[in-house]
């Protein structure tokens, strides 16, 4: 049986303000679902409702149909986005201590402590003070606190916030790891666009309101043509302004993006490139998880 | 003292290991740990529907899974005792404690032992005599050591300037010419308190009084008579104050306003650098905040112990060594009433700390905080070393002492001062108990509301009716 998280109409009021609206979502196991959405969103409050560290107005989390308790959450894995370890203890008893929290005997938090630092590359940092380490190791350790004790569910708050590109490879190529072996992953991110490698689907959400969900394949494909140009001598991609039903989205490095209406023919868009200069790129592109959000938003 | 020790741990253990049965995972959470009403109603019935099913083994795999691991739940008292071992660790470690306990050890061995030195056995004395003397004045003369708390040598000098050699050259502390008169180095101080001067004093009226009986002509059996003549009793109308026992409670009040202050102070940073560093986040999706509450304040409470143990084991040694007298008579029922009251005075001010604690989230914050939740305290402290300086015990103290706030030091200043019955006692520890359940519920409460609220400090109005962040 494959597991699954359900979220079913969370709803959480601070005073005035609304932090999620019947907000109601699934994780299922297998693969890497992306929870995006702007600041303020949502995302963390509901990520903490996941670990009952908030007070719901009403909804309900749900693990394979049951209600989660402290029985389902131990087995859980969470990095929260403001990240937390003891500063002064060292890296080895420290994950030790969080694999037992968690339910791991002695001898298993111990070797998979040893096994985790081994594979991110931190072995001969076990001894070390946690606060001696650099902010990308810190948050290595955080990751594997997160994941020792072989979690059935995954959540990560923001987990690529604040890494270096090489980072953002390995925390990322954990993730695919882990849903490949069957666990259910949710990661939350910002950075819309940053995350279309990483997962199969995606659930956006803003004011607390789910905006959109669906497989990424499915929501790129879905929507507008997007045309990337690149003329030499336009820059700026004034050769397209004007063209019926198409518009500019984006121009950045000497290239523009642009939007098709159903009705125009690509081949015009070519014409009206060529006139205006050498045209050294013509592509077809996916929509971005940006766009999905802006045009799920409109 | 040792068998009373292991018993109060042996009780704290205990006592959290069958409050963890009953509010243990699975159960149904008590009222300091309510959660969303709507969530817990779901979850409670589903629970029971899912834990029959474990019952049946219809749900191979979630029965399999369960008691795998259980099994592998090794450490006494499950979670609660993982963090009271972290705790454990970490603060044996810390070279403060360590150093503080020397502290400590040595300030309570000057206690014991400086007392001792001074009343101690002084040097023997030896006392020249020149010329002939009574036997029955020399025994007299020997005699007189003892009742000064020393030993008399007599050394027979050959003739008077030899004496005067040895007694210049310290030989001799003083002599005896003659029967008639005495011979000292120095002239001595009427407030000279030394061994030699009151030796002198009590000789030179000794054998003044013998001369006497001789020129009364006095017989042996009427001058036997007249010697043991004994003072007349005298009594007074207000009991006289136990000088030991006394000295025994104040010591037993500092150790425990000492220690309090002490323990209180890590768990109130030790709750704030859990919030302060985030940990808290990481720990409560895996505990109840209960459940690190009490690993907190169980593992430090048994740090405190054990160094409490070990200070009055210490102390008792180390009195039965070098014969002190601070531990006689009541002294040791007095002890084991500080001792309750360390653990009491511990187990109700411990919540409010860790209380305060996630309040807060920066050093400066801790420190406008410290000095209001300490005053209490402060008040029962000084309160309680008066009144056992004066023994004179106020209707004002006596009520301190049923007050849970600060019966943990009025009471043992009762009990040193004999003026308080058994059932005065046991109210008091019941008052205490009583007040300590409620408070942990309270603090309890505070915690859940504000350790995940980061950023201004948390008042305590919001934090008690508190609509915001926290936990479950």
């Amino acid at each position: 049986m494959s597991d699954v998280l359900e979220l079913r109409g969370l709803t959480r009021h601070y005073g005035e303000i609304t932090a999620l609206d019947d907000l109601s979502f699934t994780v299922p196991s297998g693969q890497v679902v992306g929870f995006l959405g702007p600041n303020g969103a949502g995302k963390t409050t509901t990520m903490r409702a996941i670990f009952g560290l908030v007070d719901l107005d009403a909804g309900s989390v749900r693990w394979n149909g049951t209600a989660v308790t402290q029985r389902e959450r131990r087995r859980f894995g969470y990095m929260p986005e403001e990240r937390g370890l003891y500063p002064g203890m060292r890296v080895g008893e420290q994950l030790e201590y969080l694999g037992r929290l968690h339910g791991m005997s002695a001898r298993e938090a111990a070797s998979a402590t040893r096994a985790w630092l081994e594979q991110l590359g931190l072995a001969e940092r076990v001894d070390s003070r946690v606060d001696s380490l650099s902010h990308g190791n810190q948050q290595r350790v955080q990751l594997v606190s997160a994941l020792m004790h072989e979690p059935d569910l995954l959540v990560l708050d923001e987990p690529l916030a604040g890494l270096d590109p090489t980072g953002i490879d390995d925390i990322g190529q954990v993730l695919i790891h882990q849903a490949r072996s069957g666990r259910c992953v949710l990661f939350s991110s910002h950075q819309l666009d940053q995350v279309e490698d990483l997962c199969e689907s995606v659930t956006i959400i803003d004011h607390g309101r789910l905006v959109v969900s669906g497989r990424v394949d499915d929501l790129a494909a879905q929507g507008q043509r997007r045309l990337v140009v690149r003329v030499e001598g336009d820059r700026d991609g004034q050769w397209a302004r004007g063209l019926p039903g198409v518009s500019v989205s984006e121009a950045s490095g000497g290239a523009v993006r642009l939007v098709l209406e159903a009705s125009v023919d690509s081949d015009e868009v070519l014409r009206a490139a060529t006139h205006a200069g050498r045209v050294t790129e013509f592509v077809f592109e996916r929509r971005r998880m940006s766009e999905v959000f802006r045009e799920a938003m409109a | 003292m040792k068998i009373l020790i292991v018993l109060g741990i042996g009780a704290v253990v205990l006592g959290v290991r069958l409050w963890l049965r009953r509010h243990g995972r699975g159960a149904r959470p008590g009222p300091a740990d309510e959660r969303v009403a709507a969530e817990e109603r779901v979850a409670a019935e589903e629970r029971v529907a899912a834990e029959e099913r474990e019952v049946t083994g219809r749900d191979g795999k979630a029965a399999v899974g369960e008691t795998g691991r259980k099994e592998r739940r090794g450490p006494l008292l499950g979670d609660v005792g993982l963090v009271a071992g972290r705790e454990v660790r970490e603060r044996l470690r810390g070279r403060v404690f360590r150093i503080g306990t020397l502290i400590i050890l040595l300030v309570v061995a000057a206690a014991i032992v400086i007392p001792t030195l001074r009343s101690g056995k002084p040097a023997p004395q030896r006392v020249g005599v020149v010329g002939s003397l009574p036997p029955h004045a020399e025994a007299a003369l020997v005699a007189a050591g003892p009742s000064l708390g020393t030993t008399v040598r007599v050394v027979h000098e050959p003739s008077l300037s030899s004496a005067q050699d040895d007694l210049r050259a310290n030989r001799v502390d003083l002599v005896v010419v003659d029967g008639r008169r005495i011979l000292v180095d120095k002239a001595i101080n009427p407030t000279d308190t030394s061994t030699t001067a009151e030796l002198v004093r009590a000789l030179a009226a000794g054998l003044g009084l013998q001369r006497a009986y001789d020129t009364a002509g006095l017989s042996p059996a009427q001058v036997e008579q007249v010697s043991h003549a004994v003072p007349i009793p005298v009594t007074s109308l207000q009991p006289s104050p136990q000088g030991t026992t006394r000295t025994t409670s104040v010591i037993g009040v500092i150790l425990i306003f000492v220690m309090l202050t002490q323990y209180n102070t890590w768990i109130l940073v030790g709750v704030m650098e859990e919030k302060a560093s985030r940990v808290v986040e990481v720990l409560l999706a895996a505990l109840r905040p209960l459940q690190l509450l009490s690993g907190k304040v169980l593992g430090i409470g048994l740090v405190a112990m054990g160094q409490a143990a070990l200070i009055v084991v210490f102390a008792l040694a180390l009195a039965k060594g070098v014969g002190s007298s601070l531990l006689h008579g009541t002294a040791p029922a007095e002890l084991a009433s500080a001792l309750v009251w360390l653990v009491l005075g511990y187990a109700f001010y411990c919540w409010v700390y860790a209380a305060a604690g996630s309040t807060v989230e920066r050093q400066e914050q801790i420190q406008s905080l410290a000095f209001p939740l300490s005053l209490p305290m402060l008040v029962g402290y000084i309160m309680a070393l008066t009144v056992a300086g004066t023994g004179d015990v106020s209707l004002f103290f006596r009520v301190l002492a049923y007050l849970p706030p600060t019966a943990m030091f009025a009471m043992p200043v009762l009990v040193g001062l004999n003026k308080v019955a058994w059932w005065g006692f046991a109210l008091s520890v019941l008052i205490t108990v009583v007040s300590t359940v409620a408070v942990a519920r309270f603090a309890a409460r505070v915690y859940r509301r504000s350790i995940l609220r980061t950023g201004q400090r948390v008042r305590l109005r919001e934090a008690i009716a508190g609509h915001a962040v926290s936990v479950r």
